[in-house]
């Protein structure tokens, strides 16, 4: 077996209860490296086209990486993979908390739960005696993720549901700890099993090829996050939401519905902000993650609580234009106890929103009002009254009362909280990635519009290359898997920190922007490891990891998930943004939207793909891609 | 005419207030000398962060335009904004 690995698969039947464990397939993991990669590559082989993405035909893949079980900063995430409910299409969410370290010291790698259970049920694995225990959970349907966590003790390592999950909401999500899988439905899934709960625990070691390199390479890297402007700084002292007065000072953040990038009341949503008024107790971080972005604050009646981070301090502040912390607080601790993606869920929001603002639907709340929202996020989770509507996402809400203009999602997937109208990059990697709208498939956003990097946003040049390299570099993270967040160490610190308008700024800028063709020849040459993610898979598998490497084992990676799409029906059609985006100018520089129709052909180019956006027999062949 | 600023936290902590108006700036440079002035605690400290902070008119960062000299309109907004990365 590959050292890295654990080097089984667990293999449940919901419906037998039964469960066998099976040898790793080395031949994938070589070509995919785990995580998310790894269960795309089950998901394409194991299902057949057009199955029921709530029935018993869609397979659950938890799937592991190299790098987890490893006390490599940011290493311990699981990746989730199986048919979304939410776009029909392939879907996926990776997760931090202590479940994927729990997996590894079991001794599994991939566990793929197939079929359903007549009734609830929660699963207890014990690596170490190779034991399956199938375990009655009527005592826990219904309960919230934080009561099924404590109920179930801190022993074992869990992922769970909460009632958003049980009740089907289209974007529900799978909790470990306090942090959640949240995109895609993948809670939706686990809760059409009947599955309540796996818990896991084992006390196995993980082997490395060279583990004292490793060793002394992880206490450096340790060092150069800590020095680190946005890991090491921003990221420890404001979490993720020390983004939000960058992104509403360049115009691209959402608020109300999208309708403008700026919100006078970000401010008061801010990470800053935060830091110095509400943060309560230790700021919380994933197992063996020195980052620490997570903020615990204290809401009435639950005391000290995860606090929310940009995505849902964006979707769920400005975009619903409202500028109450306190509130959004208790909105976060609801989502999460619902076990649902506060991105979505605010996306779902403020489209509610509008449809009354336009006198089409009233599900009660409005723009600017906190009220109401508490309540209607509750009968969301519980599929309640209007509730029930908006737990089925933008786009088929869209489909039901109208208003796909203003419906901000693409594939299905509701849309992250960058304005691609000021990020095109970013809006061609909406437009392109496979599960639909999001941000961390490649963060784009990072390289051209919030980083510190001062490429211009809102030119043609690089726009099509920057999410081409950006995907695959994901697919490659989400595989090892490695946190997202890894991404924005990328850009050293000697770069954060040159006057912007210094000469060598402008030239590392200038010859960034106009070295596209080059940049992604430098990228995909194989060579030695640079990045610590590289060394790292380097040093554990015993295998030479370098950009070229995870370029082309990302691109292979995309281009299946692609195949998948296509397979389900999802085509050239969908890659494209919400009307709004296309169509509506937020800045005075613009007369319209973003230029998707000008990038797009460009990166199907780039990606060797036909017109309708279909990858070329050579483009497979090359990749090595058997579909 | 009246311009709108807003500043990042640490620079809005330094003079007291992270978001006013001023009246005639013809330039961004005008902000930058006119809030200087107005802020006596702290003033000089906003002008050595914005030497160092970007800045962006109505959402599009002046270096792609004309730098401090970019010209202002009545309701424009002048904001200075941090590199920064989230989630």
């Amino acid at each position: 077996m590959i050292k890295g690995y654990a080097g089984r698969v667990l293999e449940i039947d919901l419906a037998s209860k039964q469960f066998t464990f099976k040898p790793l397939d080395e031949d994938i993991a070589r070509d995919y490296i785990g995580g998310k990669g790894y269960g795309t590559r089950l998901l394409y082989d194991r299902t057949d086209a057009g199955i029921d993405p709530l029935g018993p035909e869609n397979p659950l893949i938890f799937a592991t990486g190299p790098l987890n079980g490893s006390v490599a900063p940011q290493s311990n995430r699981f990746a989730v993979v199986c048919k979304s409910p939410l776009t029909g299409g392939i879907g996926n969410a990776t997760c931090g908390g202590n479940y994927a370290h729990g997996m590894k010291r079991a001794g599994i790698d991939v566990i793929v739960v197939s079929h359903q259970s007549e009734s609830p049920v929660r699963i207890e694995i014990n690596g170490d005696r190779d034991e399956v225990n199938f375990i009655d959970a009527s005592d826990l349907w219904g309960l919230g993720t934080y009561e099924t966590q404590e109920k179930l003790g801190k022993k074992l390592a869990h992922a769970v549901i909460g009632p958003a999950g049980e009740n089907k909401v289209l974007y529900a999500g799978i909790v470990s700890n306090e942090r959640i899988a949240g995109r895609t439905g993948v809670g939706a899934v686990m809760g059409s099993k009947n599955l309540k709960a796996i818990s896991i625990t084992g006390s196995r070691k993980l082997e490395m090829d060279d583990p004292e390199a490793f060793k002394s390479y992880t206490k450096e890297v340790r060092e150069l996050f800590k020095d680190h402007p946005v890991l090491g700084s921003s990221m420890k002292r404001f979490g993720t939401a020390g983004i939000v007065n960058t992104t509403n000072g360049r115009g691209i953040l959402p608020t109300r519905n999208f309708q403008r990038g700026h919100f006078d009341g970000a401010m008061t949503i801010s990470g800053e902000w935060m830091e110095d008024h509400e943060l309560k107790g230790v700021k919380t971080s994933c197992i063996h993650c020195p980052v620490t972005c997570g903020r615990d604050v204290e809401i009435e009646g639950k005391g000290v609580v995860k606090g929310p981070e940009y995505e849902t301090l964006a979707l769920m502040g400005s975009n619903l234009e409202i500028g109450d912390l306190e509130a959004i607080n208790v909105w976060n601790y609801h989502a999460d106890d619902m076990g649902m993606d506060t991105i979505s869920l605010g996306a779902s929001l403020s489209f509610a929103m509008e449809l009354k603002e336009r006198g089409i639907w009233d599900a009660g709340v409005s723009f600017g009002d906190p009220e109401g929202v508490s309540g209607l996020i509750l009968d969301i989770g519980h599929r309640r009254g209007a509730g029930d509507e908006i737990a089925n996402g933008a786009k088929k809400m869209s489909e039901k009362f109208g208003g796909h203009e203003f419906a901000m999602h693409v594939k299905g997937l509701e849309m992250s909280a960058y304005d691609p109208r000021g990020s095109f990059a970013q809006g061609v990697e909406y437009a392109t990635t496979n599960r639909g709208g999001c941000h961390v498939q490649g963060a784009s956003m990072y390289m051209e519009s919030v980083g510190p990097l001062t490429i211009n946003p809102q030119n043609m040049k690089l726009k099509a290359d920057i999410p081409v390299l950006m995907q695959n570099n994901a697919c490659a993270i989400n595989s090892m898997v490695l946190c997202i967040f890894t991404t924005y160490g990328m850009i050293p610190k000697a770069i954060h920190e040159m006057d912007p308008d210094s000469f060598g700024h402008r030239a590392i800028s200038k010859v960034f922007e106009n070295l596209g063709p080059m940049m992604r020849l430098a990228m995909g040459m194989k060579g030695k490891p640079m990045m610590w993610f590289e060394k790292w898979l380097t040093y554990i598998t015993g295998t030479t990891f370098s950009s070229g490497h995870l370029q082309e084992i990302g691109g292979r990676i995309f281009n299946l998930e692609r195949m998948y799409n296509l397979r389900e029906g999802l085509t050239g059609k969908e890659d494209t943004l919400p009307p709004r985006m296309l169509n509506e100018s937020i800045f005075e520089n613009m007369d319209s939207g973003h230029p998707l129709g000008e990038l797009l052909p460009r990166y199907y180019k780039i990606r060797g793909w036909d017109a309708d956006g279909v990858p070329l027999r050579s483009t497979l062949d090359k990749l090595r891609l058997e579909v | 005419m009246s311009i709108q600023v807003e500043l990042t936290y640490d620079m809005g902590k330094a003079i007291g207030e992270h978001r006013f108006e001023v009246e005639a700036a013809a330039t961004v440079a005008d902000v930058v000398e006119q809030t200087r002035q107005r802020f006596k605690e702290g003033g000089d400290e906003f002008a050595k962060l914005a030497h160092v902070t970007r800045v962006a008119v109505n959402g599009v960062l002046v270096k792609h335009s004309k730098g401090m000299k970019t010209a202002l309109k009545d309701g424009d907004r002048v904001g200075f904004v941090k590199a920064s990365a989230g989630g």
